[in-house]
């Protein structure tokens, strides 16, 4: 797996700087580390699905808001116990997944990505239609049991699960399966010429991606403590995650999460000075320049100049 | 311009802030920065806290304001409602939330007790959690009749004015598929019937991003109903236009949220003659007491941006925010125990002529209200029975004519101007 | 059922015209322009700007979207679709970013609240139980009238060959002398001004609202997975076929369901024919 002392020491030391952050900065700025802590679970999740294989989904919401509902109707509406309904919801995530694979299989390129935008429209009419007794409607739901209370508690909850999803994906990423992956998105013939299943590749993507979007979304329902329709199945809820994952770096783990930091941070800071619309007037339009100035994101940014940094020392 | 304009009111807040003694009231706006439910809460309370800084303040202390836009997103609702209360640490949040972003931010309300005030969402759904749940709601109130009086009042126009007046016998309702048209709906069938004595023909729901109406009103239209009843909070101004520009033959009234405020003409482009609505009070056309007049003639010398005449939820902020800070005066503090208590015994009442007219006083926490039959603990006392001398009328019926003014129509009391149809409908 | 009949061919022809833009810009390089809906956004507020709130000449506020849209297509092909050499995983993103920066710029200038246009022509007819509003009606026409003038355009003009040549090969077409940067341009231009007509439309039918690009471009995705890529007619056709349906379920099934029947209709079409009705076979 090619891992070095130094991929060691890196995590180490980023993990013993983010659990004493709770001493270091105020409540406030915590709450801002749980919803980046969330929405770099999404992106890295997205990034497994579609950033490593090309296979560019704009309904990530469908698989977030399956994981997301089921465990809520299941501890508001039948009272099953947190512990048991996240698990079945990260299985629910994963069976709704297969609805993405079959179109994946046939099709590819921006035809995969309007198909997916098609879906999460279909799970939202739905949603509001179908059985509002169980999902709330359009309303929502509110008063679901959380699993934290306080900004600390939440911090640490998403926290460890950030880094559970991150180390593992990472380490999941450097076998061999992982580098098949990123073979396909850069060129899905020759993955196939070269004898390896490129459905069942795409298949393993799709349920890990899956698998980490529903779990995901089952513990941020249980953080949040209420869900709704309208914020969940959203184009701007799609449009963050998917900027997340590549304004930081895609392909990567380190990237999805420098994402979600960065936006969300980026996010929190302007709202004292610009509370209003004005906000997301900047916020996008620093997005678009990032990502117009360096489609492969900040990660990449940064080892050029790593890198430029290093050869004018030796040289 | 607008963003100029903004910057340059951002950078006369910024000034104040750093201005203000550490020894400060925080007060906490939740709500939309740029819609005109959001501007009216905002601006309601912008105004009270003025006039309470000039008087003194509250607890010998000045009163600073945080502005947490929400942008009308659930997500964005509860990562300001966390803003609000532990980076800025305010002592009382005021809130234009609408009901699915209040619902978002409801469970963090819980967590952190901070007392609360909800000055748009009626939903009844909120003040059944306080009735199960008082000890972990009982920060919260909700200066606003909750949607249950809405209802009831409705029945009462259609016994009086759509049975009587109009000689209506039957209703086609067109209800919007949210939480909101299925239990206004629900409500309105099960009593029209039995207490107006007006037959409800047939129900459509319809999903609320419909283009075109042209169906569904020729579905009305086919039912052989004498009029239409619309319950419609989301895009309202898509339905009404549409029944403007269709020119449909038969009447139409009900709840449309678009039409509660005074720039629907200009919004519609003036298509929105004959459309009448329930409307919270004080509304548009609604003929003010001497201290509400007082204060809408404030207003608009002060803000010169839409909306230009406040929603209803501007008054309920104005006197609710005064209502706290009285409280918390009394109480000498923010301190639940203390608090509560005294904001429950808060009570403004308004005449005009002599009689009562508005009033922002509570339900008690276990009285039961005549016609409902339940209780509405933390909801603004209303009255739906005449003479409507107990509490504020809950809502009232008003209507666009076709030459851009506005009255109010119903109840009799507080009348304006008389309903009537469009004259497009041959009767 | 001349009411249904009616009020299908008027919706659908809105449909049709909203979604050809969008077609147009898929077929040449399947580029995926997510910020399509912008176009009517836009171009529904330049003409209330103009035309409601300044009082100018309703033609001359159609005239005026038209131009800011087009304007619009060749700066985003300029800007955004060039420089990114036309990559299927990055101008999806950069325009749906862009999308969400235009709809904000929108809630700076103008506020959140929706607006209503006034009818372009005022006034209404009944036939047979069905109110046509001449507003409506007029759009019908005119989107018929553009579809027909584009349609000869492509297949008649050299212009709208070169079109054609580069839609189905660019590398062929470069080889026998097509500027296809000249050809996209105009194309761009061509979609964008399609889009914001469609636009002052479509906001004359329902509203003007921040969020207004949302659903264009879910009807214009509806449209190109079930019509496939290609053919002016096949949009034509299921713009209809989806118009109607509409109608048909809101009128005859459960109104509710609207929006339900069309995603269904989606997949459906996904499992059974993955191309398209009309699509060329290779995908």
């Amino acid at each position: 797996m090619g891992l070095r002392w130094y991929h060691f020491a890196l995590w180490a030391g980023f993990i013993i700087l983010m659990y004493a952050m709770p001493d270091l900065v105020s409540k406030g700025t915590l709450r801002t580390f749980i919803f980046a802590n969330f929405l770099a679970i999404f992106a890295i999740s997205w990034d497994v699905l579609s950033g490593r294989t090309g296979y560019i989904s704009f309904g990530h919401p469908f698989l977030i808001g399956i994981g997301a509902y089921t465990t809520a109707i299941l501890t508001k509406r039948f009272d099953v116990a947190i512990e048991i309904s996240i698990p079945i919801a990260v299985v629910v995530t994963m069976i709704g997944s297969t609805l993405f694979i079959l179109p994946a299989l046939r099709i590819r390129g921006s035809y995969f990505a309007l198909v997916t935008l098609a879906f999460m429209e279909l799970i939202y009419q739905l949603v509001q239609v179908i059985r509002p007794d169980l999902t709330g409607g359009t309303r929502g739901m509110s008063g679901i049991e959380t699993l934290t209370r306080g900004a600390v508690n939440g911090y640490y909850m998403s926290l460890s699960l950030m880094l559970a999803v991150a180390i593992s994906m990472w380490l999941l990423m450097r076998t061999r399966v992982g580098t098949a992956l990123s073979a396909i998105g850069m060129n899905e013939d020759s993955v196939q010429g070269s004898g390896l299943s490129t459905t069942r590749l795409k298949l393993f993507a799709f349920l890990t991606g899956a698998f980490v979007a529903g779990l995901g979304g089952a513990f941020y329902v249980h953080y949040l403590g209420s869900i709704a329709p309208r914020a969940l199945f959203d184009i701007n809820f799609v449009f963050t995650i998917i900027v997340a994952a590549l304004i930081g770096g895609s392909s990567t783990i380190i990237g999805p999460m420098v994402g979600a930091f960065f936006l969300t941070y980026l996010l929190e800071y302007l709202r004292p000075f610009l509370p209003g619309a004005e906000r997301y007037f900047i916020y996008g339009g620093i997005a678009l320049i990032i990502y117009i100035y360096q489609p492969k994101g900040i990660y990449a940014v940064v080892m050029q100049a790593w890198e430029r940094l290093r050869s004018g020392k030796s040289a | 311009m607008t963003v100029l304009r903004n910057s340059a009111a951002l950078l006369g807040a910024m000034a104040l802030m750093a201005t203000a003694a550490s020894a400060e009231i925080k007060v906490g706006f939740i709500g939309s920065l740029s819609s005109d439910t959001g501007l009216s809460t905002l601006r309601g309370a912008e105004m009270a806290i003025d006039e309470l800084n000039a008087s003194g303040g509250v607890l010998g202390q000045q009163i600073v304001l945080v502005k947490a836009d929400t942008g009308e997103d659930v997500t964005e609702g509860v990562k300001a409602y966390e803003f609000l209360a532990e980076t800025e640490e305010v002592d009382f949040i005021i809130s234009g939330s609408i009901d699915d972003v209040s619902l978002g931010w409801m469970p963090r309300m819980q967590e952190f007790q901070i007392p609360t005030l909800d000055t748009w969402t009626s939903y009844v759904g909120i003040i059944d959690m306080i009735v199960e749940d008082y000890d972990s709601m009982r920060p919260y109130f909700m200066n606003i009749a909750s949607d249950e009086a809405l209802a009831t009042l409705y029945i009462d126009f259609g016994k009086d004015v759509l049975k009587e007046k109009m000689g209506w016998d039957s209703v086609i309702i067109l209800a919007e598929d949210t939480a909101f048209g299925g239990a206004l709906t629900g409500l309105v069938t099960e009593a029209l019937a039995p207490n107006a004595g007006i037959e409800v023909v047939d129900i459509i729901s319809y999903d609320i991003t419909t283009n075109d109406f042209a169906p569904l009103f020729a579905k009305a239209e086919a039912s052989g109903a004498d009029f239409i009843y619309l319950v419609s909070s989301v895009n309202s101004q898509v339905v009404s236009s549409q029944y403007v520009k269709l020119q449909v033959p038969m009447g139409m009234t009900g709840v449309n949220v678009a039409a509660l405020g005074q720039e629907f003409w200009e919004d519609t482009g003036g298509a929105g003659g004959g459309i009448s609505t329930l409307s919270p009070v004080p509304s548009i056309g609604f003929a003010l007491d001497p201290v509400n007049a007082a204060f809408l003639e404030r207003y608009q010398a002060r803000y010169d941006t839409r909306p230009s005449v406040p929603h209803f939820n501007g008054y309920n902020a104005y006197h609710g925010l005064k209502q706290a800070m009285a409280a918390a005066e009394e109480a000498g503090g923010f301190e639940l125990d203390a608090w509560v208590p005294a904001m429950e015994k808060q009570d403004s009442v308004f005449k005009k002529d002599g009689e009562m007219w508005l009033r922002w006083g509570w339900w008690g926490n276990d009285e039961i209200e005549p016609r409902t039959g339940r209780t509405y603990p933390h909801n603004v006392r209303f009255d739906i029975t005449e003479p409507y001398d107990d509490g504020a009328p809950s809502m009232v019926v008003i209507q666009w004519y076709e030459d851009g003014t506005n009255a109010v129509v119903y109840p009799d009391k507080f009348k304006t101007g008389e309903f009537v149809l469009p004259s497009w409908v041959k009767k | 059922m001349t009411q249904i009949i009616i009020q299908g061919l008027l919706l659908s022809g809105l449909y049709a015209l909203i979604a050809m833009g969008f077609t147009l810009i898929f077929s040449i390089g399947r580029i995926l322009n997510l910020a399509y809906g912008t176009y009517l956004l836009i171009g529904g507020y330049v003409y209330f700007y103009f035309s409601q709130m300044l009082g100018m000449p309703k033609l001359v506020g159609v005239l005026l979207a038209v131009i800011v849209g087009a304007a619009m297509g060749l700066a985003k092909y300029r800007m955004i679709v060039k420089p990114l050499k036309g990559d299927h995983v990055t101008i999806p993103i950069a325009t749906l970013i862009l999308a969400v920066v235009l709809q904000s710029g929108v809630i700076l200038v103008f506020g959140d609240s929706s607006k209503i246009l006034l009818p372009i022509v005022p006034g209404v007819e009944r036939v047979a139980g069905a109110t046509i509003p001449f507003s409506n009606l007029l759009a019908a026409v005119a989107s018929w009238a553009i579809l027909i003038s584009l349609y000869f355009f492509i297949n008649k003009t050299h212009t709208g060959r070169a079109m054609q040549a580069v839609s189905m090969d660019a590398k062929g077409a470069a080889v026998s002398g097509i500027d296809s940067d000249r050809i996209n341009m105009i194309t761009w231009g061509i979609s964008g001004g399609l889009g914001a007509l469609a636009g002052v439309f479509f906001a004359s039918y329902t509203q003007l609202t921040p969020s207004m690009w949302v659903a264009p471009l879910i009807i214009s995705v509806a449209i190109v997975i079930v019509g496939g890529i290609g053919s002016i007619v096949g949009t034509l056709i299921v713009a209809h076929i989806i118009g109607f349906m509409e109608i048909i379920v809101t009128a005859l099934i459960a109104p509710e369901l609207r929006g339900v029947f069309t995603m269904v209709l989606i997949i459906g079409v996904l499992v059974i024919r993955p191309q398209g009705l009309f699509g060329r076979e290779e995908i």
